[in-house]
């Protein structure tokens, strides 16, 4: 029998600003897999990664996380059932130290100080830098913070908002080299992006979007080799 | 007509001139409480002028516009770009200060008030019913000014940049003269409604021009709808006159019951009861073709 | 030069109240994104509760006490669903809602107070409160119980709020959400729960600045109220909305100034200078001397 999807989302309806911004949207991601939103600005991706940690409530339909059903709850509550978001943008609490930052994340009061220290083990630059500013680190720096401080509660749903943006190409590479041990350590990781030739590189599976609806599905390499995916978000990217 | 009906009907008038004063400003966010102590400054004046140095009605009148865009001249350059905050704190402070000069000056009666403010017709009954045509004319003078606004690209661009400041500057509105404009005015309609007002009560007392009058008018405006002058206009008379409806041991309470209208309108209809979108709907409802028999 | 020098220790000490209602005022805006204008008009609310403790209890001081910080820490956690209902999930919707709605309050405490106690009079306070006398003293400076009690408290309990900010989880969480209650909310933090907690804090400020306004001042009014709040709030601007440490410079400098107008112009001008002040450095710095946080 299949082991049950990590996150099950069905016939997901969500309403922006008075506009239908997301259409019917089915996704899954199982334990362990790097699945890939895709899109052109406005697509609705952006909008399905706010839905699912809470920032949106959905008109209709379902977001099932380890079969709970998590839709309308508060974006805290969602983070302490296991997911965890790396939002677009720094992401960073530029006025807090790297230490404090990373204590933010979502951790019972008697493994923080044990969680801590394996985080700042696995990325040494975090431990170099902990009692800086957070303010002061490097867009590449602040982006593995982010990473680290939602690693800190141990996530089973690790959701990605654009990591690429405005990250140097060499930093880029980093990140997603992390991205993939992540998932090889059992993570599953749903990856909102618009790079889409660096995204199906590292992904298993991905949905394409549009004005708000999921338009091709299929696995990473189904959807590399699909001319019509090629030609609209691949051309350009090479 | 009846005293208290008079009183009713042209204080009425004086609120909603009052409200529209908050209304213009508030039009770009901007709660311009300064107008009380416009009002304030106005009325005693007016009080002054007209006990002590004799001036008629009719020079008082257009004086008190000019007090109140004076004054205004002397603190809105500042206000006019700054945070909504600071607007509003700035406003209080006034509406303190002035209190507290008016209360400690002996010229103005200190803070048993300034009274023998004379009729403004050798009859007092004649004057009662041409203060009444006369505040009545002001209120229609600044509604048609207000209505002119409102259709005018400066109207335009105060609802653009109510929602979005950056869109309207992005679309060449300069937001900052725009809300010099509407704070001018707004200061402008209080010194012509403290001297309407000083003539109405023919007595002041500074306690009148406080935190206590501003609570009426943000009542009035706010639960009347702060988005169309319609809604003051409407809710004045109601807000007004429900109080005076009640008991005499609620009556003193009333400002309790007008900040719990306050905070239940923005909790539940936060636009307040008349806005722009019932209007249109009231208007599209009377315009629709009568069917032929 | 004996004025001059109790002046300024009676300055030290106005100041220091003035510290307390800003820290908490600021607490409030920057944690819980409110702009609640009617938070000094809690701190008299609170004197008039522990005027009313007292009366209840044979002028108990600790009736005083405990009844002044209750009711400073019940008012605010009654205020706390209110003005959420003005944020969505804790990030804020409209700030000049938050304004007109705790300007509303304020109203109605001020009425409450004219109404409801002790006939409309203002209420004074005695036995401890009016101790007034001599700790130590010497030709020419004396200090009194009230003016220690509100230096310690003050002290005291700005030093404790810092260093609940700054090394306590709660105090972490609360200064992300400061920051940034989105990002905030999507780390993991409770952000309305923080937010209720500021209110509670800034209830219990309350409540003690009551009790050192009680001391100093040996009365209570509700025009007190009104007046309390305009410096209290311009002094947040001038500093900068949400400047903690910028708030508490400038409280000390208006307790000082106020002081000083205070022996050598007699209360009411007193009042006046401290108002034109204000009002002048509000004009000519309308974004705060330190920049605001808000």
């Amino acid at each position: 029998m299949r082991p049950e999807p990590v996150l099950a989302i069905s016939g997901l309806v969500v309403h922006h600003g008075g506009v239908r911004a997301l259409e019917s949207i089915d996704i899954t991601a199982n334990s362990g897999e790097i699945v890939v939103l895709l899109g052109a600005n406005g697509a609705g991706k952006s909008t399905l990664i706010e839905t699912i940690i809470g920032l949106n409530v959905p008109r209709s339909g379902s977001i099932r996380f380890h079969g709970e059903e998590i839709s309308g709850m508060a974006p805290d509550t969602i983070v302490r059932r296991g997911v965890a978001v790396v939002p677009e943008g720094r992401g960073v609490f530029s006025s807090m130290t790297v230490r404090d930052n990373l204590l933010l994340g979502a951790v019972p009061g008697d493994e923080r100080s044990h969680r801590l220290a394996s985080i700042l083990r696995r990325f040494p630059v975090l431990s170099e830098r902990s009692s800086q500013l957070a303010g002061t680190l490097s867009g590449g720096e602040a982006r593995i913070l982010v990473v680290a401080r939602a690693l800190m509660s141990n996530p089973g749903l690790i959701l990605l908002d654009e990591p690429s943006i405005g990250l140097a190409p060499q930093i880029l590479r980093s990140l997603f080299d992390l991205v993939v041990s992540l998932a090889e350590e059992g993570f599953t990781i749903l990856m909102a992006e618009q790079n889409a030739y660096q995204a199906l590189r590292i992904a298993h599976r991905g949905y394409v979007l549009e004005r708000g609806r999921v338009v091709h599905r299929g696995s990473a390499a189904d959807l590399r080799d699909d001319p019509r995916i090629a030609e609209a978000y691949l051309g350009a990217s090479r | 007509m009846s005293l208290s009906l008079y009183y009713f009907v042209n204080l009425t008038a004086v609120h909603i001139l009052m409200t529209w004063s908050l209304y213009l400003p508030y039009r770009l966010r901007r709660l311009h409480f300064m107008v009380i102590a416009n009002m304030g400054i106005a009325a005693y004046a007016a009080g002054y002028l007209t006990t002590v140095a004799g001036w008629p009605f009719g020079t008082i009148l257009p004086l008190g516009a000019l007090l109140g865009a004076t004054t205004a001249l002397l603190i809105v350059p500042v206000t006019a770009d700054a945070p909504p905050f600071t607007v509003a704190i700035v406003g209080l402070t006034l509406i303190s200060l002035t209190t507290l000069l008016i209360e400690n000056s002996e010229i103005f009666g200190g803070t048993l008030g300034l009274f023998g403010i004379p009729s403004i017709h050798r009859d007092p009954s004649a004057g009662r019913l041409l203060l009444l045509a006369v505040t009545w004319l002001c209120g229609l003078a600044v509604a048609a000014g207000i209505a002119v606004f409102e259709r005018s690209r400066w109207g335009i661009a105060a609802s653009i940049a109510f929602v979005d400041r950056d869109l309207a500057e992005s679309n060449a509105v300069n937001v900052r003269q725009l809300s010099f404009f509407v704070q001018l005015a707004g200061s402008t309609i209080a010194g012509i409604a403290g001297v309407l007002y000083a003539f109405t009560m023919r007595g002041l007392f500074p306690g009148f021009f406080s935190f206590r009058y501003l609570g009426v008018l943000m009542t009035i405006l706010f639960v009347g709808g702060y988005t169309t002058p319609w809604g003051p206009f409407l809710v004045a008379p109601l807000v007004w006159g429900i109080p005076l409806l009640l008991p005499e041991g609620l009556q003193s309470w009333r400002i309790v019951l007008y900040a719990v209208a306050l905070i239940a309108v923005l909790m539940l209809r936060p636009e307040g009861l008349v806005t722009r979108d019932l209007l249109r709907r009231i208007t599209a409802l009377l315009r629709r073709p009568q069917k032929s028999p | 030069m004996t004025t001059l020098i109790a002046q300024l220790v009676n300055g030290v000490s106005l100041g220091s109240v003035y510290i307390l209602l800003v820290t908490g005022f600021n607490l409030v805006l920057l944690v819980a994104r409110v702009v609640h204008i009617s938070y000094p008009h809690t701190v008299v609310l609170s004197m008039y509760a522990a005027w009313y403790g007292m009366s209840l209890a044979d002028n108990s001081i600790t009736a005083g006490v405990l009844a002044a910080v209750f009711t400073g820490i019940l008012v605010n956690a009654v205020m706390a669903p209110i003005f959420a209902r003005f944020s969505h999930r804790g990030v804020q919707a409209d700030i000049n809602s938050t304004m007109v709605v705790s300007l509303a309050i304020g109203l109605a405490i001020v009425e409450l107070l004219s109404h409801g106690f002790n006939n409309g009079f203002p209420v004074s306070f005695s036995g401890f409160f009016r101790a007034g006398g001599t700790t130590f003293g010497t030709d020419v400076l004396h200090l009194s119980v009230a003016h220690l009690l509100a230096l310690i408290l003050s002290v005291g309990l700005t030093a404790s709020l810092f260093f609940l900010l700054y090394r306590s989880a709660w105090g972490r969480r609360a200064r992300a959400v400061a920051e940034d209650a989105l990002g905030a909310a999507i780390a993991g933090v409770p952000v309305a729960l923080t937010q209720r907690y500021s209110f509670l804090i800034g209830g219990t400020l309350a409540g003690v600045s009551a009790i050192i306004l009680a001391a100093l001042l040996g009365f209570a009014s509700s025009t007190l109220a009104d007046l309390v709040a305009i410096k209290a709030l311009a002094v947040s601007i001038i500093a900068g909305l949400g400047h903690l440490v910028g708030g508490i410079a400038i409280a000390l400098a208006l307790g000082i100034l106020e002081a000083l107008a205070q022996g050598y112009l007699g209360g009411t001008w007193a009042n006046a200078v401290a108002l034109v002040v204000l009002l002048v450095v509000l004009l000519l710095r309308p974004k705060g001397l330190f920049g605001s946080r808000l």
